[in-house]
């Protein structure tokens, strides 16, 4: 029992000897990083659209849809972000690709907000803000070429051109509603 | 002649405040032979009163709010917390639920009312940061390395 004993720290450097060293160097040798790893997104800001899509399928709300004035800014929050990729997932256009980069420490939460300021649409009826992009209305027009004789009224001027249309169609003339 | 407790040898705490478990895997992964950050000198200590930096986890649960706040005024100063995870970042997946109060930043606010002042936080996020993003963070928080994300706001033309 007591030889036994004495032979375990034998056993253990042999074993050792055997394994031999797994430590991994970090900051000089890379990291184990698969084609399926996921880190932070990138959000394309030459494609996205501002429609919000991902900001409805995030489950954290760290991508957020604010509207102020006549832009509507989406923020990301990388402290929030759980790495889910459903947002690249949703996003009707392919702007958001899920990077490697897992690096993100960073001393101040300001440095981990991202965000994305897209302009408003105005009117074309009465030039108020319109709520969509004008990347937002080519991907409907493309989608539904007929749309292009109303997409760029306001709610308000549609149901004005509709109610014209039909009145015209009555037999009131142009002049009824130039004047 | 005031010491930089930086210069040498950091001791670690590891405070869980209702995380669900998987960043306090990622940090025992850490600490492992396999990443073997005794390499740097960091090492693991079982009271705040050894402990140079608190490795905090979790949105802090309103239950376990009382005992963080005593275990963080029992750590000696300078005091610095590494957030680590989306949890202890930003409230995570639960920021708006009752039950937590939602991550750090809530937790500064708190703390400043009771008098307990922070020296430096860092945060780590992920869900959960990997054993590599922890040792950057730390890297980051010792000013070895440069953070290298940058908030920026992208105009859309
Ligand atoms: S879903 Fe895509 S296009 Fe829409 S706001 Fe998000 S990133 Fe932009
Ligand atoms: S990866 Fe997931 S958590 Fe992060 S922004 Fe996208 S949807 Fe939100
Ligand atoms: S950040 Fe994610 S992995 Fe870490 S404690 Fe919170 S939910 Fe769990």
């Amino acid at each position: 029992m007591s030889l036994k004993k004495l032979l375990k720290p034998f056993k253990l450097i042999s074993i050792a000897h055997k394994s031999g060293v797994v430590t991994v160097l970090y900051p000089y040798q890379k990291p184990l990083i698969t084609t399926e790893f996921r880190g932070k997104i990138s959000i394309d800001a030459t494609k996205c659209m501002g429609c919000g899509a991902c900001v409805n399928a995030c489950p954290p709300n760290a991508l957020t849809l604010s509207r102020r004035d006549d832009t509507i800014v989406l923020n990301y929050f990388i402290g929030r972000c759980i790495f889910c990729g459903r947002c690249a997932e949703v996003c009707p256009v392919g702007a958001i690709t899920v990077t490697h980069e897992f690096e993100l420490a960073s001393a101040s939460t300001r440095d981990l907000n991202e965000s994305l300021v897209h302009r408003v649409e105005k009117c074309s009826g009465c030039g108020g803000g319109l709520g969509a992009t004008s990347r937002m209305l080519q991907y409907v027009i493309l989608r539904s070429p007929a749309s292009e004789n109303y997409v760029h009224l306001c709610p308000n001027c549609r149901k004005k051109k509709l109610i014209q249309s039909l009145a015209m169609k009555m037999g009131a003339r142009t002049e009824d509603y130039e004047g | 002649m005031r010491v930089n407790p930086l210069k040498k040898s950091i001791w670690v705490f590891h405070l869980n405040t209702g995380s669900c478990n998987a960043c306090d895997i990622e940090i025992l992964d850490a600490l492992t032979p396999y990443f073997d950050v005794e390499r740097f000198g960091i090492k693991l200590v079982a009271s705040p009163r050894h402990a140079d930096l608190v490795l905090l986890t979790g949105p802090i649960t309103r239950k376990t709010l009382p005992k963080v706040i005593n275990a963080l005024r029992a750590v000696p100063r300078p005091r610095y917390i590494l957030a680590i995870g989306a949890c202890a970042v930003g409230g995570g997946i639960w920021y708006d639920t009752y039950s937590v109060i939602g991550g750090v930043e809530e937790l500064k606010k708190m703390l400043e009312e009771n008098g307990i002042e922070i020296d430096k936080i860092v945060y780590v996020p992920g869900c959960p940061a990997r054993p590599e993003a922890i040792i950057y963070g730390v890297a980051v928080l010792l000013g070895l390395v440069e953070q290298k994300v940058h908030g920026e706001v992208k105009i859309a033309e």
